[in-house]
């Protein structure tokens, strides 16, 4: 039973739903109270206990329903739920043959099972051999198979499905490999030889067996297909994703197909919430002047109660200022997009960030930014902005001339660029001036370290006047120099 | 609808002081009475939702389940939800039927310990000092020296800082309730960041730690807890995981008609099925505040007072200040009142 649950948990975890090692143990004992027969119940339960935000509420009705919807039929759950299988049998046995779906457990299953095997004959149309006496089956498949017991028949299945691990199949174009695998798990040769050789000694109650045990064979096989399709669903669907979007975050983002910008995006924004959830503690300014008066007089008790050291409500508050800078002139066009991307998601994530973007003027974009969706956004600075050739001298004038006088030690300046500078002046001073005012100056280079310096990139000059110099060039790294921002700002 | 078992709800403001003790001392033949009850309420969900249904709180399986898990495992229960679908009420007619007292913590920003969990009585304590200052002398009367003062001092050392100066807060009391009680810590979305990691202690072992005591632990029973947030913010991850995550949509028609029906029996059935698909079509609509079940109650009860039959649009209008807050909404929907009343009396 416990075993069911946990990999029911597996399922979930795999749907994105977080569940803890402790809210495991919590389903466990909430289940042991309520226990597995009542299935409403059940599932009100676990929804109680292991999702814990709407969206993972609506994930986790959509794995149940999937996850238990094979387990009725499994046969592994008890009594109460085999009834539920056999009228569900019943009902499929209705529709094929005509024949009548009793809800009992045990009965009504046998008996549509039939019903359906009758019908699935009569529509294939091989030679007619009449009904009368049939050889008994020898291989353990062929046995299994004529024994008409769905409920053994799955358990072999499941058993055979954890034997090739079906657990880990990853993409979809494994599923017919899996098929297969379990197939043969179960004994699908001996099953083959034997249906052969009865073929061929001939006798008619060999032939009728041989016809039947082929049928069986192939609604074996489907039955196989179903689950693995199933398990498929439940254990990679997410990871197949996951394996999306973890190349995705390896791949340069200047060799980012079109068609993956909005998982792109997807991602930046995600990491980006990621980050929010951790970093965005609301921090309380009380007023000025609130005396603290426990504390005050806690103070003052070895003063012998009279109040000469008073103790003020305040709460310090620690306001990390970011200056972003991103150039987005032609040479790094591939990369503009998104840096801006970023940068947008920066605002979102940061209390106190202001951007700017430049070609060789540089402008404020934090209210373009603020007042636009993402999209938008990015396309208005990359018209008004964008494309032209480049100018860090310029850039760094500007950005002394602007706001200069509001860096101070508690600012990080962020500077997004390939330092390619058309052999212009590259104004080091001024970003001598930047490093010296700033608690952290740190630039972010989209090309590769080997090319910092190569033609007219002035990176050699500007590294001296930077604290930090990194490579960022797809998620990965990006995602690793928030979290590092994050951290030293905080 | 009273039945015998009830006990007296006690409505804590932070801050004001009610002296528990001062209940009188029938409360605990009352509440054996009715653990018989209890039992019989708790056996199964089913018996519990009955349970509420006689209490006028018309609540989904989903519901009934969380408070049953609740009960057995003594687990807290956050719920979730839109503004007035009835969470606070959740934890006050649990209260009601379980026959424990409730006390109540209402959460805001710059909620602190003091407010929360104890307060010494600062006041108490700096007259004493004055008070006692004559008593001193004659304490170290016959003291020889600096060390053996202050020796003599130790052994009357904590007095100050002792039961008697302590000025219990909501959670605390919620802890030192003997027979146990239903703590409703209502809007916990509104406190602060610390104040949440201020619970957790409290959630997990049902205890809290006053430096200059010790640690306090729940008596006997510990007290089932509630809390509800309005989602204005999320909830740290460790909070949850403490708690049996409930939340409460909107209700469906069905559920709502009720759920009116328990509270306005007086009210015509055609008609409240009339303003129940008026109030759900509303919930489509793009609305700044959409109505929730205390507005769809209260419309219903306007409704009564002006003897209506049937909704009609001119009346609706009339009458849309009461479900609707806002007068940007009310602008809106003002356009669409003749289409969607025309929708709710054919229904």
């Amino acid at each position: 039973m416990d075993g069911t649950l946990t990999s029911f948990i597996a399922a979930l975890r795999n749907a994105e739903v977080r569940v803890s090692t402790a809210e495991t143990l919590d389903a466990l004992s909430a289940v042991e109270l309520v226990g597995y027969d009542d299935r409403e119940l059940l599932k009100n339960t676990l929804s109680l206990m292991l999702p814990k935000t709407v969206d993972e509420k609506e994930t986790f009705a959509d794995t149940f329903d999937r996850f238990f919807a094979f387990e009725d039929v499994d046969g592994a759950l008890d009594a109460g739920d085999a009834g539920g299988d056999g009228q569900g049998n019943g009902d499929a046995g209705t529709g094929a043959g005509g024949g009548e779906g009793a809800p009992g457990a045990g009965a009504g299953n046998r008996k549509s099972k039939n019903a359906f095997l009758a019908a699935a004959t009569k529509g294939e149309g091989e030679e007619e051999l009449g009904h009368g006496e049939m050889a008994s089956p020898r291989s353990s498949l062929g046995q299994l198979l004529m024994l008409d017991s769905r409920v053994e028949l799955t358990v072999r299945m499941v058993e055979a499905a954890k034997a090739v691990n079906l657990e880990q199949i990853q993409v979809f174009t494994q599923k017919g490999l899996y098929t297969r695998r379990i197939m043969d798990e179960m004994g699908l040769p001996g099953l083959q030889r034997e249906i052969n050789e009865l073929r061929m000694r001939g006798g008619l109650p060999e032939r009728r067996l041989s016809q039947e045990l082929s049928k069986r064979r192939e609604r074996l096989r489907e039955q196989v297909r179903d689950y693995v399709e199933r398990q498929f669903l439940l254990h990679a669907d997410a990871t197949g994703r996951r394996l999306r979007e973890e190349l995705l975050r390896k791949v340069k983002l200047s060799n980012v197909e079109h068609r993956n910008f909005r998982l792109i995006q997807e991602i930046v924004f995600k990491m980006a919430k990621k980050l929010v959830a951790l970093y965005s503690r609301r921090k309380k300014v009380f007023r000025r002047g609130h005396l603290d008066l426990p504390r005050t007089l806690r103070g003052n008790m070895g003063y012998d109660g009279n109040i000469f050291d008073l103790k003020w409500k305040s709460v310090k508050v620690d306001r990390p200022k970011v200056f972003a800078i991103c150039d987005v002139s032609g040479s790094v066009a591939n990369y503009a997009r998104f840096m801006l991307m970023f940068l947008y998601s920066l605002e979102e994530v940061m209390p106190r960030v202001r951007s700017f973007a430049f070609s060789s003027d540089l402008a404020e974009v934090t209210e373009l930014f603020e007042r636009n969706g993402i999209e938008d956004a990015i396309a208005k600075t990359l018209r008004d902005y964008g494309g032209g050739s480049t100018d860090y001298g310029q850039a760094f004038e500007d950005f002394r001339h602007k706001c200069l006088d509001d860096v101070d030690n508690r600012t990080t300046i962020i500077i997004l660029g390939d330092a390619r500078n058309n052999y212009g002046d590259p104004r080091t001073e001024i970003l001598k001036e930047m490093h010296d005012r700033a608690k952290r100056v740190l630039w972010l280079n989209p090309e590769p370290r080997a090319t910092w310096n190569a033609g007219d990139a002035e990176m050699r000059r500007y590294i001296a006047y930077v604290h930090q110099a990194e490579e960022c060039n797809s998620l990965l790294h990006l995602e690793r120099i928030v979290g590092n921002l994050l951290r030293t700002v905080q | 609808m009273v039945s015998g078992t009830r006990l007296p709800i006690v409505l804590l403001k932070p801050g004001a002081s009610v002296n528990l003790a001062s209940f009188p001392a029938t409360q605990g033949h009352r509440v054996a009475e009715s653990a018989v009850n209890i039992e019989r309420v708790t056996e199964s969900v089913e018996a519990l939702k009955a349970e509420f249904d006689a209490h006028r709180y018309i609540c989904s399986d989903q519901i009934a389940t969380a408070v049953y898990l609740a009960y057995h495992l003594r687990k807290p229960v956050l719920i979730e939800g839109p503004p007035g679908v009835g969470k606070t009420e959740l934890g006050k007619t649990a209260a009601t039927i379980f026959g424990l007292s409730l006390i109540r913590l209402q959460c805001y920003e710059g909620l602190d310990e003091a407010k929360a969990i104890y307060e010494w009585k600062y006041g108490k304590q700096l007259l004493y000092t004055q008070v006692l200052k004559e008593t001193l002398e004659e304490v170290l009367q016959g003291a020889r020296g600096f060390a053996e003062s202050v020796s003599r001092l130790h052994e009357f050392g904590d007095i100050f800082f002792s039961e008697a100066f302590l000025e219990p807060r909501p959670l605390l009391k919620a802890l030192r309730e003997e027979e146990g009680c239903v703590l409703l810590i209502d809007e916990v979305d509104k406190s602060d960041h610390e104040f949440e990691s201020l619970l957790l202690e409290l959630l997990s072992d049902f205890q809290v730690s006053i430096p200059e005591i010790g640690t306090v632990k729940a008596r006997r029973e510990p007290p089932m807890v509630f809390l509800t947030s309005n989602n204005t913010r999320e909830i740290s991850d460790a909070l949850k995981r403490r708690c049996i995550h409930l939340y409460i949509p909107f209700p469906d028609t069905d559920l709502e008609q009720r759920i009116i029906h328990a509270r306005v029996p007086e009210i015509p059935p055609r008609l409240r099925r009339q303003l129940v698909t008026f109030i759900q079509e509303l919930r489509d609509l793009d609305l700044k505040k959409v109505p929730a079940i205390s507005e769809t109650i209260d419309w219903a009860r306007t409704l009564l007072l002006l003897h209506t039959e049937n909704l009609d649009p001119q009346l609706v209008r009339d009458t849309l200040n009461v479900i609707l807050k806002f007068q940007e909404d009310i602008d809106n929907v003002d356009v669409e009142v003749p289409v969607l009343t025309n929708k709710a009396v054919k229904s």
